[in-house]
């Protein structure tokens, strides 16, 4: 009997412990929706370019030499909108603080919201695109017919010269896709 | 002795026996039979594919490519799901891990009942998915944004219930193996005595353990993307389908080894024992496979290089994934060296693990080969990844698993197998899946690509080949089915250990077929000698 108390003991340390292992590799999968988030955001992971809303810019690097930077926009199939850059390609020294500009119009008779997200092209580029203010980093509301200039303010990082992997970059490619916002009903 | 025997034959009558049954040996039975059932389906499946690329343009699918990629998609989530898993883990290892420890039976008996009909159920609602508006056709991987917005049928839910179902299946059937294999061994039969295979099913239950809930998790955010307007994978909400491959990865690469482990348990059993020695490295092996679960988790990116990674993490998921190759490196070095020198008794067991070890080397190779990341962006989603995953599990895990049916089936059953039948049906598949899969790493390397049901004339050739091949399978198939007409219909019984010196595990000590009730009393295991499936005195 005293084999039996002592086995049955045994056998459920053991499954509290499995339960314990299962429990926590779901807490695992839910963390991980916030961690992968802040790990893209954080290292530019992907092409994801760093929000640096603080950010001061250094100015710009006399010895750098200047990048390309090309604009692309994009508008996801439900969102009755039309958004274009206002600048073609824009010649950028890193370090130097830039500003570029988008255009949007809500060509539907209802408020509609809108949302975009945003890569650089090459992806490796990622990490030293610092995006210190974008229309991107909220959703935005254009009433009937409206139209806005949406501002962006980036700096390249000057060390994307000394980066052996990136030193060879002459063109990025800023890009946007504004959604139709999840959840918001507005003109549907 | 003879009241004893029939007291430990007493059993429920009817369908009580098998659809409440708790005991692990008519368990075991039945995860073997929805093994085999699902396994003709996955396989007459496949048989379909193979007639679509019998030659260059449609055959029979014209203007039904989604159907084809329902039968791809179906091939795929059968066999990982409803046959190898259910064949190696709740079939051989309901059936043996008791067996080989000296337990009664497992820890929870009616546990076992219900990660059983689970699985029936999962099997189900999987087949149902096929047939509900256009059936799922997303691969196994299920990736969005094809699984979420590409898909707006309810097919794809009925999928994804599936894989629920069968993950919370393996999950408990995981948790009563390692219960069971952690307080239920005989006195001393310590952790590093205990033979191979039951070691196999403990690193694979508790890979089980901490991969399926990431399954988990990340079926249930498809599923409320799909369903309930969450934003996970879609960016239109901030969210990224290349997180859902993340995740489905990093339980994705332990499950292949989660399949494949049991099969290494299985081949040591039969090459010790008709090598008539104990197998090579004991310790090794265990600390082999232990090294594989563990950079298992490590290394899922590898399905995944092409999703934009940069260079530094592309060079750590190549670097990690070579890894692997030195521990499965012991394994294979491992079973020469047992046959190496033995008194090799060429059987129809040996003859597919032979036969493993052979396929599971090729396959390794080209593992090789695709864990670089370079190489891998120019092959991934082509033939020539369908030829490496085939070699390691369709021909793999398959021949692992027939070996162990070989094996083992005089003491399941009591009935010998037809040896010259075995040997054809060995011989018919060695040569039916060699001709199948080996010609798709010319044309993977030429450029033709997966989940789709045509191809450029220039490839036409060597497609001939592969469903020339697949022919011979079919062939193979009935033999197997001859076989098990021939051995249910024997009236030849087995002794209790069929294989002489070389069969040491406790299996064979029990008569054949096993009594439904064995091991009532713990059998006595010495503490020196060590046992004979050990050479080094652990």
């Amino acid at each position: 009997m005293e084999r039996q108390k002592a086995l049955r003991r045994r056998k459920i340390l053991t499954v509290a412990g499995t339960v314990t292992g299962i429990v926590a590799m779901i807490g695992v999968v839910a963390g991980a929706v916030p961690f992968y988030r802040w790990f893209c955001q954080a290292s530019g992971y992907g092409g994801t370019p760093k929000r640096v809303p603080g950010l001061v810019s250094s100015g710009p690097k006399a010895a750098a030499p200047t990048l390309t930077v090309r604009f692309d926009a994009n508008i996801g199939k439900d969102l009755p909108w039309s958004f274009t850059p206002a600048q073609g390609q824009t010649e950028v020294r890193p370090g130097e603080s830039v500003l570029a500009v988008y255009i949007a119009r809500n060509m539907a008779s209802v408020p509609v919201t809108g949302t975009a997200t945003f890569n650089v092209t090459p992806a490796k580029a990622g990490p030293y695109f610092n995006k210190i203010a974008c229309f991107c980093f909220r959703e935005q509301t254009l009433a009937p017919g409206e139209e806005v200039a949406m501002p962006v303010t980036f700096v390249v990082d000057p060390a994307i010269a000394t980066d052996p992997t990136t030193s060879e970059l002459t063109t990025l490619t800023l890009s946007y896709t504004f959604f139709r916002s999840p959840g918001s009903d507005a003109g549907s | 002795m003879s009241a004893h025997a029939a007291e430990q034959d007493h059993r429920p009558a009817g369908w009580r026996r098998w659809l409440l049954s708790t005991n692990h040996k008519d368990i075991g039975t039945l995860y073997l039979v929805l093994s085999v059932t699902a396994g003709v389906v996955g396989a007459a499946i496949s048989f379909l594919i193979r007639a679509e690329l019998q030659q260059p343009g449609m055959q029979f699918l014209e203007n039904q490519e989604q159907f084809y990629n329902v039968l791809v998609t179906a091939h795929g989530v059968i066999m990982v799901f409803f046959v190898v898993m259910p064949a190696l883990i709740g079939g051989f290892g309901n059936w043996f891990v008791p067996l080989m420890i000296g337990a009664p039976d497992m820890a929870f008996p009616r546990l076992n009942n219900i990660s059983f009909w689970l699985l029936a159920a999962a099997l189900v609602l999987l087949v149902a998915s096929a047939n509900i508006d256009q059936g799922p056709g997303t691969g196994w991987t299920v990736y969005p944004p094809l699984s979420t917005s590409g898909h707006p049928g309810a097919g794809v839910d009925f999928a994804i219930l599936a894989l629920h179902l069968a993950g919370a299946s393996s999950v408990l059937g995981a948790i009563n193996f390692i219960t069971t294999i952690l307080n239920m061994r005989a006195p001393n039969l310590t952790m590093m005595r205990l033979p191979l295979f039951v070691w196999s099913m403990l690193l694979t239950s508790l890979l089980l353990v901490l991969a399926i809930p990431i399954l988990a998790g990340a079926l249930t955010m498809l599923l409320t993307d799909r369903n309930f307007g969450t934003t996970f994978f879609n960016p239109a909400g901030g969210g990224d389908p290349v997180f859902y491959q993340h995740l489905f990865w990093f339980f994705g690469h332990p499950e292949v080894y989660i399949m494949i482990l049991p099969a290494f348990g299985i081949v040591s059993h039969v090459v010790a024992t008709f090598s008539r020695k104990p197998i090579f490295g004991h310790k090794g092996m265990i600390y082999a496979m232990m090294a594989i679960a563990v950079i298992g988790f490590m290394v899922w990116a590898h399905h995944m290089f092409t999703v934009g990674m940069n260079v530094t993490g592309r060079v750590y998921f190549t670097a990690a994934t070579l890894v692997i190759a030195v521990p499965t490196g012991v394994k294979i070095f491992s079973w020469i060296a047992t046959l190496w020198g033995g008194s090799i008794q060429l059987r129809v067991p040996l003859l597919w693990a032979l036969g493993f070890i052979f396929l599971f080397t090729v396959g390794g190779v080209t593992g090789v080969v695709l864990a670089n990341g370079g190489l891998s962006v120019a092959l991934h989603d082509s033939y020539y990844v369908v030829a490496h995953f085939h070699y390691v599990l369709s021909l793999g895990a398959v021949f692992a698993m027939f070996a162990g049916f070989y094996y083992w089936i005089g003491k399941m059953t009591g009935r010998p197998y037809p040896e010259g039948l075995g040997r054809l049906h060995f011989w018919l598949t060695f040569i039916g899946v060699n001709l199948t899969f080996f010609p798709m790493h010319f044309m993977g390397l030429a450029g033709m690509q997966r989940r789709v049901p045509d191809y450029p004339d220039a490839f036409a050739g060597w497609n001939q080949v592969a469903s020339t091949g697949a022919w011979i399978s079919v062939a193979s198939v009935l033999v197997f089915l001859v076989v098990l007409w021939r051995i249910f219909s024997a009236r030849e019984r087995v002794a209790a250990n069929p294989w002489g010196e070389g069969a040491t595990t406790l299996e064979w000590t029990v008569p054949s077929p096993a009594p439904f009730h064995t091991f009532t009393h713990q059998p006595v295991i010495e503490a020196s000698p060590a046992p004979h499936w050990l050479n080094d005195g652990a």
